[in-house]
């Protein structure tokens, strides 16, 4: 008798685990999705997105910030930054040429972290970063040319840098 | 390998029905093998003979990459190691370099690495049962894990700027302080998720359907756990404590309250249970970080060149979501390591498959390996 | 109000076979133009099924589902039916050709027939048989035939493995659908559809009333006849990629997919019928006036939601599990079922 009991009790327990089940799926038939329909509505990415790096043009002086001091090469795990630079007549070293293969990027980051002189940021704003050509992926100082607005350049009494580099990220 | 197989099929073999064994492959390209695993599988009839894993279809080689980078350097790789977990080997590697050097992170970012480390946790297990449930065939819990799991990347995004390869956790540190509104979003975020955790138990734990099909399936005794290197959650599930965070205490695992969770039945769905209970033992140890916070700095000062004692090496382990993830460094008075070994919680968890699946059925494969929460790029490396 | 609609397209019709000069052959054209009604009316409605199913599912994941084509994603069907009819034949070398070709046909046009006896209204049916229910059970189990050649002709383990376990989980699964039908055909004595529709109207419930029992058992065996999740493991995808229609593209894949939601929809149909009273308005709805036909497809509806929520709640079963359930525990309840019916059906003496 109690083996039938059991057998009843089992069946009877199963089917209201299931009726369990359904009503949680049922709650949500009627509640708000969570889809994001994402080339209509966009997301604003935050501030410290590593989305896409960007050579900071500084309009007024008409140059790149960079100066060719060679920090985010050597910091580069996959050595996909390739970048030139000649001794202006100023004495100042200016960058000629930049190149960063982002088809071997991993936006680690120690690049712009290896920056001392505020020449590589991310900007979290452009993330869609796909291309139709695998050579569009090498861009060059013109394609990363980004004039920073007003209201993100850092402000004079802080420094340029909050982060310090990694250390050891440059050897 | 298949051959291997295929020679040892005898035709009208064993069975009373005199039928023949035949093989089948089960991936590298298959719905339910998470990625690129392949197993090749002997069946009779719907009974499995025997299963094998075939491994290095996602070999990146991420040990040798590692010869040839410097210590930072070699975080950036860490993250694809165990991708869906990858604070937790971020954080292994930073552990494992400091121990090597002798470097001590600062209080702030022993408890950042804490909380980063456990939600990474919550979000790893919260894939794993999404994954696990479609396994046996309940898709639906997958999507609710995964919605979860959008708002702790949201939380790291917030932070590090990355959503998977977050290359936070570095050596002596970590890589930025949190927000000011981290500790706000990351609380708000806990009280939203833990009525989600009911919300999973009433889906899956006592469903019927979900008790016949890992109850009693895949059974890892202790010892044969032990003796094949199970570890992590699946060992747990066998009622063996292993839990580095309590053995070996690293960071501040000794001054928060957390039990280790254990099971003793050693099936799939003790497995399941282990995992279900550290969602919230995670979320308990998040909360008392947040709480322990104090401002401070979140960075040792390091010398310009991490170099490695000459001739030192040093086996540094930590609980991953997965199980132990240990870090073999042997380093050679350079800034490159000159060996890093990956000692992987998936790895060592895949090959106790076969011993599990003998003699079950065709479909017992599927939820014995769901349960074993392995990730291919974590076997492969 | 359905029957007179049924008359005034009959006299549209009687005069269309007039002026083409038909008329001595109108009985078989009646028949012709019923059977492609109802086929069009199936496929808009399976077409719908598919959709509905999507967004159904969608909705309980909190995902939107298809939404793109036409409003609410309602062509989106259409256009997948476009793709798929479009599509390039795929089919391997070595399979076994006659077979292979006829089973996708075959899968659906059994599923199909079934729907041919059920009333949608009061006299609005297209072949009102008097042994309807023996004939739906009998049509229906083509299906295994169907594929169980699908299986074995693609020369696919997974296909072939999916073949067996259909064909295992369809022959025991047919027990406990039978039986479940069985007490209200000792309650009713009778085997047409229609009979029992009225049958329910003239006793004044619904035999999901005392027949609850027999009610879910239905259920879970049609789910398991259609091969639907939590029984769907002929095409278990996280085992056997596609089971027995893995091979299959294009057009032939098509009519699976087809066949699989007109089982649906035939055992939906059926349970409406038998269970919920068919034509019948809902109780202290009658008022409403509505067509019978409304009321019909609501509960066809209902039925096909419950149906759509198991499957995407619940974990599928394993194949050993699966013979358990049907023959351990629907197998049972079903036949304890038709005994105590059949005591109360002496004590009162409804028999007929």
């Amino acid at each position: 008798m109690g083996a039938i009991f059991t057998y009843f009790k089992n069946i009877l327990t199963g089917f209201w685990n299931l009726l369990l089940g359904l009503s949680v799926t049922t709650k949500y038939l009627f509640k708000k999705t969570n889809t994001q329909q994402y080339p209509e509505e966009k997301m604003p990415l935050p501030a410290r997105s590593r989305s896409m790096i960007k050579l900071i043009y500084d309009g007024e002086k008409d140059q790149f910030n960079c100066v060719a001091c060679m920090m985010c090469a050597k910091a580069c795990p996959n050595s996909c930054i390739k970048l030139e630079g000649v001794r202006g007549p100023d004495g100042k070293r200016r960058m000629t040429t930049f190149k960063l293969d982002f088809s071997t990027c991993i936006f680690c980051g120690y690049c712009v972290e290896a920056c001392g002189f505020d020449a590589l940021t991310f900007v979290s704003e452009e993330y869609e970063n796909s291309v139709y050509k695998r050579g569009s992926l090498l861009q060059d100082e013109q394609a990363m040319k980004w004039n920073r607005p007003a209201h993100l350049a850092p402000k004079p009494e802080e420094p340029a840098k909050v982060e310090a580099a990694p250390a050891g990220a440059k050897a | 390998m298949t051959d291997l197989l295929l020679s040892q099929i005898k035709p009208g073999g064993e069975s009373p029905f005199g039928t023949d064994e035949y093989v089948v492959n089960m991936g590298p390209q298959h719905p339910a093998t998470h990625g690129v695993l392949r197993l090749v599988v002997k069946l009779d009839g719907e009974t499995v003979k025997e299963t094998m894993p075939v491994l290095g279809y996602l070999h990146r080689s991420i040990e040798k990459i590692c010869e040839n980078r410097t210590y930072p350097q070699c975080i950036t790789y860490t993250d694809r190691v165990d991708y869906v977990s990858a604070m937790s080997v971020n954080l292994a590697f930073a552990l494992a370099t400091e121990r090597l050097m002798g470097l001590e992170a600062p209080p702030r970012a022993q408890w950042l690495r804490m909380i980063f480390v456990e939600l990474q946790r919550l979000a790893s297990h919260l894939l794993w049962m999404g994954a696990f449930a479609g396994d046996i065939g309940a898709l639906t819990p997958f999507l609710y894990g995964l919605r979860e799991r959008e708002r702790i990347l949201d939380l790291f995004e917030m932070t590090c700027g990355q959503r998977l390869t977050y290359n936070y956790i570095r050596i002596g540190g970590v890589m930025i302080d949190i927000l000011p509104e981290f500790i706000p979003k990351c609380k708000a975020f806990l009280d939203y998720f833990e009525p989600r955790i009911v919300e999973y138990e009433e889906l899956l734990t006592y469903n019927p359907i979900f008790l016949e099909r890992t109850k009693g399936v895949g059974v890892i005794s202790a010892e044969v756990g032990i003796n094949s290197g199970v570890c992590g959650p699946s060992l747990r599930g066998s009622g063996v404590s292993c839990d580095v965070r309590k053995q070996q205490p690293y960071l501040f695992y000794d001054q928060v309250k957390f039990t280790e969770c254990l099971q003793n039945d050693g099936d799939c769905w003790a497995r399941y249970r282990v995992r279900m209970d550290e969602l919230r033992e995670s979320i308990s140890i998040v909360r008392q970080c947040l709480e322990r916070l104090e401002p401070g700095p979140i960075e040792t000062k390091l010398p310009p060149i991490l170099k490695a004692p000459p001739a030192s090496e040093i086996y540094s382990r930590i609980e991953s979501s997965r199980g132990e993830m240990g870090i073999y460094l042997v380093g050679d008075g350079t800034a490159k390591p000159y060996k890093a070994k990956y000692r992987c919680a998936s790895f060592s968890n895949t090959f106790v498959l076969d011993q599990l699946t003998r003699g079950w059925k065709v479909a017992d494969i599927m939820a014995v390996l769901g349960s074993l929460d392995m990730i291919v790029p974590e076997v492969d490396r | 109000m359905g029957d007179q609609i049924v008359q005034w397209v009959a006299g549209l019709l009687r005069q269309a076979y007039a002026m083409l000069g038909l008329s001595p052959i109108a009985g078989i054209l009646d028949r012709i133009v019923c059977a492609v009604a109802m086929f069009g009316f199936v496929s808009v409605f399976v077409m719908f099924l598919v959709w509905m199913e999507r967004k159904v599912s969608a909705h309980m994941q909190s995902r939107i589902g298809p939404n793109r084509v036409g409003p609410f994603g309602l062509l989106q069907t259409l256009a997948d039916a476009v793709k798929l009819t479009t599509k390039e034949d795929v089919h391997p070398v070595k399979r076994d050709k006659i077979p292979y070709f006829i089973a996708p046909i075959l899968a659906f046009v059994a599923t199909f027939m079934g729907m041919v006896v059920v009333p949608f209204d009061n006299k609005v049916v297209v072949a009102d048989l008097n042994i309807g229910v023996l004939y739906i059970i009998a049509i229906t189990s083509f299906t295994v035939i169907a594929i169980l050649s699908a299986g074995w002709s693609s020369n696919n383990k997974y296909s072939l493995l999916g073949g067996f376990r259909s064909a295992a989980q369809i022959v025991s699964y047919e027990v406990p659908l039978v039986l479940s039908i069985v007490p209200i055909i000792m309650i009713t004595g009778k085997l047409n559809f229609s009979s029992i529709v009225q049958y329910q109207q003239q006793a004044g419930y619904w035999f999901v009333v005392p027949q609850f029992v027999a009610f879910f058992t239905f259920i879970a065996s049609a789910t398991a006849e259609a091969n639907r999740a939590p029984f769907d493991i002929p095409e278990a995808e996280s085992e056997l990629t596609g089971g027995f229609h893995t091979e299959y593209s294009g057009v032939k894949f098509a009519m699976f997919f087809l066949g699989e939601y007109v089982a649906v929809v035939v055992s939906s149909a059926v349970a409406a019928t038998i269970f919920l009273g068919g034509w019948l308005p809902l109780p202290f709805f009658g008022f409403l006036h509505l067509p019978g036909f409304i009321w019909f497809m609501a509960k066809v509806l209902f039925i096909i939601y419950l149906i759509m929520a198991f499957r995407w709640t619940f974990p599928r079963l394993r194949v050993d599990q699966l013979m358990d359930f049907g023959w351990k525990v629907l197998i049972p309840i079903t036949i304890l079922n038709i005994l105590i019916t059949g005591f109360v059906v002496l004590l009162l003496g409804k028999g007929a």
